[in-house]
Order: structure tokens, then sequence, then C-alpha cells
């Protein structure tokens, strides 16, 4: 049983910048309409933090708040970001999505790749002083797994034990070879909490967070803003050049601008359409790549998306380049797979152009399927305008009368992910620390956005393969891209892949060397000059 | 009494602007120069043009075709939820003053009961069971709002239980029906009108909001509040396009007020019977307010400050709740 999937990442719908519906975020409504009245602290420290001199700057970042500061429960996979400034994870990634080092300098799988022996930083402490040792990690993994609303459990289900062996190494022990384990750990999934804030509140760790990350939550207004300050402690705080950061959250795209203009936010999080409005006002525009692609969810065991031809000829009448010109404002591309480009290990160059846009050859596949006349579908989604209108306008060419229904924001992850019962869904993912569990929760039987329930016996076959292949062997890549290809590629293959979203931060020249990283947000090397 | 209503400066201007806005319901979709649905998004948020008059949206749609075209559903929909409320309220609230105390009692306890329902919420839950479309939607305003006329219509009727010649009427054996249509209906009517001019142009302005909330209108048809609400996203493109379809829904809205008080002034109808349904309004906005969390101020943008109109107040508070909702 693949047990990696995750009905625990709260959805995964889209969080994509838009100009109006922007971000969807989970059912733990986040209070967002907030303006930033009382958001005054800007300009730089004046207190200075212990870092070394010239480091002072105070960085604030238009962001979503995060559901929970708790990394067991916080429901939503957008939490990673800010959860991030809180908490270290064991491992981490690097900007190409590869796991590398973080609270533990190095592991080693056993022969039988069953378990895994893990070396910790020395010296390491959490924010309330207390030691980060083996024995505190294995609390954390134990946690994770056992706690009854624990939202990481399932991908903690394959760990039998942890076993420690000095207050610096751990071997973490699986029920069955799985090589992405260390992937895994690099997120929410990894991030460790002190065991004496465990013990004394638990609860309390949704909005009080203890745990050994590049900052330190100081004050937390839910709803408004995060204000976070260095932790002169942390093993990497050499890299961090920020005395204090804020997370603000703002939504609406003319208040963002406007909070820029103010100097409020000197680094926000922008949609397309907001781009050359930032740029006119003077602001640097980063275009990082990130894992956000939109898909169609295709419930494959309904008709007539059980026919894949049908599946092929939406496929062939869907223009991508028009959407992301006309949606995101030509910001992103049209994508063909759940890997965007720059994620050169799970990439497969081979389907970068897998169904051009040809009108003719989606009718010829229609009439192929027994539609001569074309047909009727329906087309879910909870965001009622933009891409909806224009796949709707686009299908039409072709012969497809897709009908929209439009669903409450706040039910899409019941009516689509729980209850399965569109046939199409508009939706997006925001990608995963480890390939192997994005391509589960996408194609997977037990997939959180695989509508059909169902996987083809070829990709089960691939996906037993891939966790089985380490991930510093040379094949890795290649059966990487190999599943990706027999996932998207198999005829009942459950996603029709639209475009890939960048993460356009919009910054203020004061800032530099934001560093572009694949899944989450980082700030090693950033500074803010005064 | 209609004669007396148009001798009025203001409702002969709300009246010729509510013969324009009908025409346009009529016949809006066969004047739109272009097809409202037809996009060519190569040309998306140009400004007017020889070409688009009032240039074009998102997605290079012809603005001025989509107000237009979109005309008939912003007023048939007020007009439903209008329609719903009359018949769940007037009906009621006309017999409830002739049927005797239990029925009076009941129906008296069933308002009170529609009337803590939240307005907006309450239509969200609608689309949600019976399906996103706008009769589901303008069925729960409709049902809603029925309060107003029920507690409005049994007030003007009470009036009349006792009056003597209904007194002598009914010594004449006629019977209740009778009494009801003779005596008492046409001089209920014109209360009703008041109530129910000010219930369609609440019910306009709630269709506007609910479209701007992505509810009750099914993409991509065009309506003013849908075209406003898309258009208040790319102020930085188009800031100027949000001006057409806001001065329409202002000035429909606007008329249906004046003419409102225009029939009230021109029927003599007692003042106090108004105020005693707005004042009511007022009572569960107060209630409404007390709920708010402190701190959890609504954005003072959706709340018209001192308007006149507390039932409205009231809506663009749900609106404004319910818009941080769906940010969330």
């Amino acid at each position: 049983m693949p047990s990696l999937l995750m009905p625990n990442e709260g959805k995964d719908h889209i969080m994509i910048r838009r100009p109006r519906h922007k971000r969807v975020l989970t059912a733990a409504a986040v209070t967002v309409l907030a303006t930033v009245l009382s958001a005054c602290n800007s300009g730089g420290g004046a207190e200075k933090a212990s870092g070394p001199a010239g480091d002072n700057g105070t960085l604030n970042w238009e962001w979503d708040l995060p559901t929970s500061f708790d990394p067991v429960t916080s429901s939503a996979g957008w939490d990673a970001h800010v959860l991030g400034l809180a908490y270290s994870a064991i491992t981490a990634l690097d900007k190409n999505g590869n796991a590398v080092g973080g609270l533990a300098k190095s592991w080693k799988y056993a022969p039988d790749g069953k378990s895994i022996a893990f070396t910790l930083q020395p010296n390491l402490k959490f924010s309330d002083g207390t030691a980060l040792d083996a024995d505190a990690v294995k609390t954390n993994i134990l946690r994770g797994r056992d706690t009854p609303d624990s939202r990481i459990a399932s991908q903690l289900a394959e760990v039998t034990d942890v076993t420690v062996t000095s207050p610096t190494e751990f071997t973490i022990k699986l029920s069955k070879v799985d090589y992405q384990v260390p992937n895994l750990l690099a997120g929410k999934t990894g991030m460790i909490v002190s065991p004496t804030a465990i013990k004394a509140n638990a609860a309390g760790l949704a909005t009080k967070p203890v745990g050994d990350g590049p900052f330190t939550l100081t004050n937390y207004v839910p709803g408004s803003h995060a204000d976070f300050v260095r932790n002169p402690n942390w093993f990497d705080a050499s890299d961090i050049h920020l005395a204090k950061l804020s997370v603000k959250a703002i939504t609406d795209q003319q208040q963002i601008l406007a909070a820029l203009q103010s100097g409020d936010v000197n680094v926000a999080y922008i949609a397309g359409s907001s781009v050359s409005a930032a740029k006119a006002a003077g602001f640097t525009i980063n275009e990082v790549p990130s894992q956000v692609v939109t898909t169609l969810d295709v419930n494959t065991s309904k008709a007539p998306f059980s026919n894949p031809l049908v599946v092929q000829a939406i496929n062939y009448a869907i223009d991508r380049q028009a959407l992301v010109d006309t949606q995101q404002f030509g910001h992103g591309s049209p994508s063909f797979q759940p890997f965007p480009k720059n994620y050169t290990v799970g990439y497969d160059p081979s389907l970068a152009n897998l169904y051009p846009h040809d009108v003719n050859k989606a009718k010829q596949l229609l009439a192929q399927a027994g539609y001569p006349n074309g047909l009727t579908i329906p087309l879910t989604t909870s965001i009622a305008t933009g891409a909806v209108e224009q796949l709707q306008s686009q299908l039409k060419e072709a012969g497809i009368t897709a009908k929209i229904n439009v669903i409450p924001a706040a039910q899409f992850t019941n009516i689509v992910y729980i209850q399965k019962q569109p046939g199409l869904a508009l939706d997006g993912t925001a990608g995963r620390e480890s390939p192997l569990q994005m391509l589960e929760v996408l194609y997977d039987s037990k997939g959180l956005m695989n509508l059909s329930a169902k996987i083809p016996s070829n990709v089960q076959t691939v996906f037993d393969k891939l966790r089985t292949v380490p991930l510093d062997s040379p094949d890795y890549a290649s059966t990487l891209q190999a599943t990706v290809k027999a996932a998207v590629t198999s005829p009942g293959s459950q996603h029709i892949w639209l475009y890939t979203t960048p993460r356009i931060l919009a910054t203020s020249p004061k800032v530099t060397g934001l560093p572009f990283t694949l899944i989450t947000q980082r700030f090693e090397g950033v500074r803010v000059a005064s | 009494m209609l004669k007396k209503t148009l001798r009025f400066r203001s409702a002969q201007i709300s009246v010729a602007i509510l013969l324009a806005v009908l025409l346009l319901a009529i016949f809006g979709s066969a004047l739109a120069p272009q097809d409202p649905l037809h996009q060519s998004v190569k040309d998306f948020l140009q400004g007017p043009s020889s070409r688009h008059w009032l240039g074009t949206d998102y997605l290079g749609r012809d603005v001025l075709s989509r107000l237009l075209a979109g005309t008939r559903t912003s007023v048939t929909t007020a007009a439903e939820a209008t329609l719903v409320g009359l018949v769940f309220g007037a009906i009621p609230g006309l017999l409830s003053a002739f049927l005797g105390t239990w029925f009076d009692f009941i129906a008296n306890r069933i308002t009170d009961a529609i009337m803590t329902l939240p307005t907006i919420v309450f239509a969200i839950g609608c689309t949600a069971v019976l399906g996103n479309s706008l009769t589901p939607a303008m069925l729960a305003i409709g049902f809603l709002s029925s309060p107003l006329f029920f507690r409005v219509t049994r007030a003007a009727a009470l009036e009349f239980v006792r009056a003597q010649y209904v007194e002598s009427a009914e010594l004449f054996g006629a019977s209740r029906f009778r009494i009801v249509r003779v005596h008492v209906l046409n001089k209920v009517i014109p209360t009703i009108a008041v109530a129910a001019a000010m219930s369609a142009s609440a019910a306009l302005l709630i269709v506007s909001s609910l479209t701007f909330l992505g509810i009750g209108v099914v993409p991509p048809a065009p309506t003013w509040g849908g075209v406003l609400a898309s258009d208040l996203s790319y102020l930085n493109q188009a800031p100027w396009a949000p001006i057409v379809p806001a001065v329409l829904i202002m000035l429909t809205a606007g008329a249906l007020n004046a003419l409102a008080d225009a029939i009230r002034d021109a029927s003599g109808v007692h003042v106090s019977l108004l105020s005693a349904a707005s004042s009511k309004a007022a009572t569960e906005e107060a209630a409404a307010t007390e709920l708010t969390q402190p701190g959890d101020d609504a954005d003072p943008a959706f709340l018209g400050a001192n308007s006149a109109n507390p039932v409205i107040d009231k809506i663009d508070e749900e609106a404004a709740d319910v818009n941080r909702h769906s940010a969330a």
C-alpha cells in the first residue's frame, strides 16, 4: 500500500495569485481582508539584533499566514513557506528540489533500504533553550505518526520505529524499502518542535511555534501579520542578514500595490496582472520558478471521461499558450506534466509539446470516440471567472460544450477531493517535497487529486519501482522521468495539465539576494539596505 | 394614485429611468452590437474605441454588449426576488389580520424565525443545495425579504379590521374573502407598492453583490454586478472601467427608491407603517453588529455609512463578511 499518500495535506487547491479570488486556502478560515492598519513598523531595525554589523534590515513580506504554526496540525501545504521561518526540518531542499542537509548533516540508508541512519549537526538548540537532540527528533516523528489530529500521519505510516544511538545519531526504521524519505523530511513532515513546548502545551503551538528556524516568532496577529526576529543560534545563522522579518497577509491586488508603494511591505507575492504596474512603480520583479501547476482533474471513472479518446480530444482542444497569455499576462508556460521545466530531475523533456493545440485533431478524436456532433461535459470550479470561461470558449471551438458548475471555495475539498463528485474539475498543485509523493497525490488510487480513485496497473508498477531507487543512484532521474511519462500518457490518465505559475515576487530595490527556491521560499542571503 | 404619484418631478424622472431600463431588459440582447460571449483574447482589457465603445473585458469581450445583454438577467432576478417576497410576505400578512389569533401568532413566529437568518449566507447555502444558479439564490433572497412584506401588510391591514364599514360588511354577511378583496386590499396596495419598490432596489443590489461573490450567475453569462466585479480586479489596466456598470446600478436603485418615496407621499400612507418596518430592520442590524466580534470590523468601504436604507446596510455588511471568508 502506498503509505506516503496524504489526504492530510489539506487541500491542494491552487493558491495562485489571481486578480480576484487569488488564493483559496483551507477551511480553517484565515481572515485576510485585513487592511494593514496596524502595520507601522517599517524602516530599518531600531533595535539591533545580535547579527553581524550591517545585518539590521527589516523584511516585510506580503504572503498568506499559516492555518496553524504547528507542523503536525497545519492543514495547508502552502503553510510550509511560513513554517519554514520558525522551524528547521531534518533535511532541506536545494534550489533544484534535491534533499540536502538540514538539522541532520548526513544520512545513510542500510543496504536493504529499510532503515536510515541520520547524524544531526552538533549543539542544536530550540528557541526556548531546550537541546535539539536525537531524542527530540524521535519525539517529533512519533508525534507526527501517532497524534490523532496529525495531518502528516500517513506520510509517516511506514515508520516502524526510531532508535536513538547517541545525542546526535538516530535511525528511522521503515516497514518497506523507500528511498524518498529524505525528501519527505524536508517539509512539514520533518520539522522539529521543542519537546518541552509539546509537553507544556501542544495546542498552543498553533499560535506559538517553538523550533530552531532561521527566525523566532515574537508577535502574531492571526489574519493580519506575524513578526519574526533573527535567531542568532540557528545553525546557519551566518546566512541570515535580516534583523527582522514580518509576514503580512493582504489579498487584494490593489492593496498589495499600495502597500508596496507606501513601504509597508518590501516583498510581495503578486498576480501576473499586477506586474506591469509594480514595474512601473519601480519595483523589481522576481519570477521564481515554482512547482505550482494548473490542471484539470479528470474523473476517468465517469462517462464520457472513461473514454481515453475524449480526454485526448480535450487535451488537443486547449490552447495553453492563450491561457497563459490571458490568465497570467504571459507569466508561466504551457505544461503537459506535473513538474515544471526547472525541476530537472523530474521534468521529462519528451513531453514538452505532448498535445499541441489542434482543433481538427480534437474533432477527429471525438468522432472516433463516437461523438461526431460534439458532446456536453461538466466543468467544476470554485473560481467562477477567468480560466474556466476561457477553457469553455476553447472547448466550444472543438464542438465540446462545457457546462460550468461553480461550487463554493469552502466546499472544494469536500466535493472534489473527498466525495470525488465532479467529472472534470479545474484544480492545481503547489508541489511536494518528494516527487513520488506528488505523483501519488495525483495518480494513485488513494491520491487526494485522483478523482477516479483508480490507478492503471502499469502506473502502479512504475511507482513501486521508483520507491526502491536510491536518490543518489545514476538511474534515479531517468526512472523518475519514466514514471512521470507513464503516469501522464497512460490511457486512463487522470489529469489534463494546463500551465505552470511562477512565484512572482515584487521587491523594493533595497531588497537584494532573494534566493530562487523551487518549493518553499527561503531568505538565506537576503539583505535589505537601510 | 398613479396620477398623483406622477405629479412629483422625482417620480417622473424615476419612471423615465425605469422605462429605459425596462427597454434595455427587453431589447438589450438585440441592441448589443456584438456577441457578449465572444472572446477575442488577443484584445483583452482594451480602452474605448470605435469598435468597442466601452472597451473590452479581461477575456476581450465587448463591455457595452455585456452590459446591454446583462440588463435582463439583472432586472428579472431582482423582480423575481421581489415577487417571491411579495407572495410569501404580503399574502400571509393580509390573512393574519383576518384569520384569527392562532394564524396570526404562528405566522408572526415563523416571520421572526426567518428574520434571524443571515441573507447572504442563506443564499450561499441554498445555491449549494439546489445548485448554483440564479433562481435558487433569488428564491432565498426573496424568501428572506418576505418578513418586510409580512409586517408592512399586516400593520396596514390591522388598521381596517375594526373599521366600521368592515364591521358592517361582516354584519351583512359578507365572507372574509369578499371583505379583504373589496374593502381592504385596495387600501393596503399603496403600502405594499412602497415596500416592493424598496425591496426591488435592495434586490438589485443583492444580485450585484452575489454576482460579485460568484454566486447565482453561472459564467460566462453577463450581469451588471458581474461586469463591475471583474472590472475592479483590473484597475491597473483599466482604471475607468468600473464607472459604467456602477452608474447603471446606482441609477436603477436610486430611481426605485425615489419612486417609492413618491408613492408614499402621493398615497398619504401613514409614515409610521413604513418606519415600523424599517425600525425592525434597524433592530436586526443592531443585533448583527453585536454579534460581530471586536476587531472583526468589516471593511468600511462596504458599510455605507448613514445609508437611508438599513436593510441594504445589513446586506452589505454580510457581503463584507462573506467576502472575507471567500478570500480566506
